[in-house]
């Protein structure tokens, strides 16, 4: 695949607002495999959480996201998996539903927005793993990540549910899992790799959720993992980010490194650190010698 | 504030009433009979151990008629929609379909909702995204911001206000 693809790239709520390394790597390792990625500027929340709301609220939300990027007339990058997953059963239930179709576009009209149901959705694994594939990526790792066994988390919505095209498989997904051998890391199924990171219940149930986090890296670091890999930004976030607080709430002490998969094949590819936003990590990915260079930050 | 003094503005009772009343209606005939209390979606729940969330029981008691009881419940605020009970049910049925429906009759019946919630659908409204950006730490513990890593503008409508307005509409509308 050489001929440059130009993307959307929707990047929902949590990426642009907080979760920047995932943004960071995502703009300076795609545009090498010929994707360019157009930011789409009148962009709002894809709608998902106010599922909790009013589903038709959500519904909105998506089509109209869907809409400024079939605007553009190219295909849209969602890299967090809930907006995907959003957008994925917006785009569905708008083709079952012609009804609903146009009552959604009578108010999308009042911002000249129209949409059409045309667009194809993106994530980060299918991305990498299905579009750009897997030749393609490992005819540009130049430093493979040697002596390291990683643990795979996919994050709920990446897999489920499966009536709504997800990424890969519900049950037993494995594509995560061929990216990270195509860099040199070695990887394993484990028992609790499907579980949640309990990132949707933080606002009201944060005990739980943090116990959720907590318990999920306990368990990665049982097993005798190096390390855990994402491409969730919410997962990311509580498995990285709040790595500390888990691991007060489980009163465990907790020390795994946990990286954005597409950090990671940003250091095989030889890609400057600073610019895959490695600092931004919480969890203890100095430890990590097969990074080579990654210095504690003073 | 209610959800509703937030949203409604100078929606007729009337109207809601009905609206609440035809949810309910629809989701009486969403709860289907097929489900045969097997509790599969319950033995592999994400939030049933630690806030004793119960997919199977709430499926239950749905077709038993208490939905009032479940409207009013803390229980159906604790999902942490991670559709594994949708996935995994023998009879293809969503239980976690069925809580996001009982949670959409709360908000309409201008239940109090959890803060975290209404947080979210407060900033939703206020500038497109649930939250504003942050500051973050580095490992080191220094302020980042990010401006400090060279990334574009975050994405906003460009009319925020009319995007408010028929926001605010929207969350008045049924699915169907
Ligand atoms: S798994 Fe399906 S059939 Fe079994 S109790 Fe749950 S909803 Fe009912
Ligand atoms: S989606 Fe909600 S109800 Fe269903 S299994 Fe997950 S946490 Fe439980």
């Amino acid at each position: 695949m050489n001929i440059m693809r130009e993307l959307g790239l929707y990047l929902g709520c949590v990426i642009p607002t907080e979760q920047y390394a995932y943004e960071m790597s995502i703009r300076e390792v795609l545009p090498r495999f010929d994707i360019e990625l157009t930011d789409l500027y009148g962009a709002t929340c894809c709608g998902a959480p106010l599922r909790n709301i009013n589903l038709f609220t959500t519904m909105y939300l998506s089509a109209r996201n869907m809409a400024l990027c079939e605007e553009k007339g190219i295909d849209l990058y969602a890299p967090c998996p809930i907006c995907h997953l959003a957008l994925t059963e917006a785009k569905k239930k708008l083709k079952e539903n012609q009804e609903l179709k146009e009552k959604i576009n009578s108010k999308l009209k009042e911002e000249d927005l129209r949409y059409k149901g045309i667009i194809e959705l993106y994530h980060t694994l299918d991305l990498l793993h299905d579009v750009i594939g897997l030749d393609e990526i490992e005819e540009k790792v130049e430093e493979p990540l040697e002596d390291i066994t990683f643990a795979a988390h996919y994050g709920c919505n990446t897999i489920r549910p499966n009536n709504l095209d997800r990424p890969d498989d519900s049950e037993n997904p494995q594509k995560l899992e061929e990216l990270m051998e195509l860099i040199g890391i070695e990887t394993e199924d484990y028992p609790e790799k499907l579980d949640c990171c309990g990132g949707q219940v933080i606002s009201d149930h944060n005990e739980s959720a943090l116990t959720k986090a907590g318990e999920k890296v306990e368990a990665v670091q049982n097993h005798g993992f190096d390390g855990m890999a994402t491409i969730c930004p919410w997962g990311q976030r509580m498995l990285d980010s709040k790595q500390d607080s888990s691991a007060d709430t489980i009163g465990e002490s907790l020390s795994l490194p946990v990286l954005y998969y597409i950090q990671l094949l940003g250091v095989a590819m030889g890609i400057d650190q600073s610019k895959l936003g490695l600092e931004l990590n919480l969890s203890p990915v100095d430890k990590l010698e097969a990074i080579e260079g990654i210095e504690e930050v003073e | 504030m209610s959800l509703i003094d937030l949203t409604s503005m100078a929606e007729p009772d009337e109207e809601q009433q009905e609206n609440i009343e035809e949810t309910l209606e629809a989701l009486k005939e969403d709860i289907p009979d097929f489900c045969y209390q097997c509790g599969k979606c319950t033995s592999g729940c994400e939030a049933f151990i630690l806030l004793e969330l119960e997919p199977h029981s709430i499926m239950g008691k749905s077709r038993a008629g208490f939905i009032d009881e479940l409207v009013n419940s803390e229980e159906i605020w604790t999902c942490m929609q991670c559709f594994k009970c949708q996935e995994r049910c023998p009879q293809d049925l969503s239980p976690v379909g069925v809580i996001f429906a009982l949670k959409n009759l709360a908000v309409a019946s201008g239940k109090e909702i959890p803060g975290g919630y209404q947080k979210m659908l407060q900033s939703v409204l206020g500038n497109g995204l649930i939250q504003q950006t942050k500051e973050v730490l580095n490992r080191a513990n220094d302020t980042r911001k990010r401006d400090d890593y060279d990334l574009p503008p975050v994405p906003k409508p460009e009319d925020m206000n009319k995007v408010q307005q028929i926001l605010m509409k929207a969350t008045q509308e049924k699915l169907r």
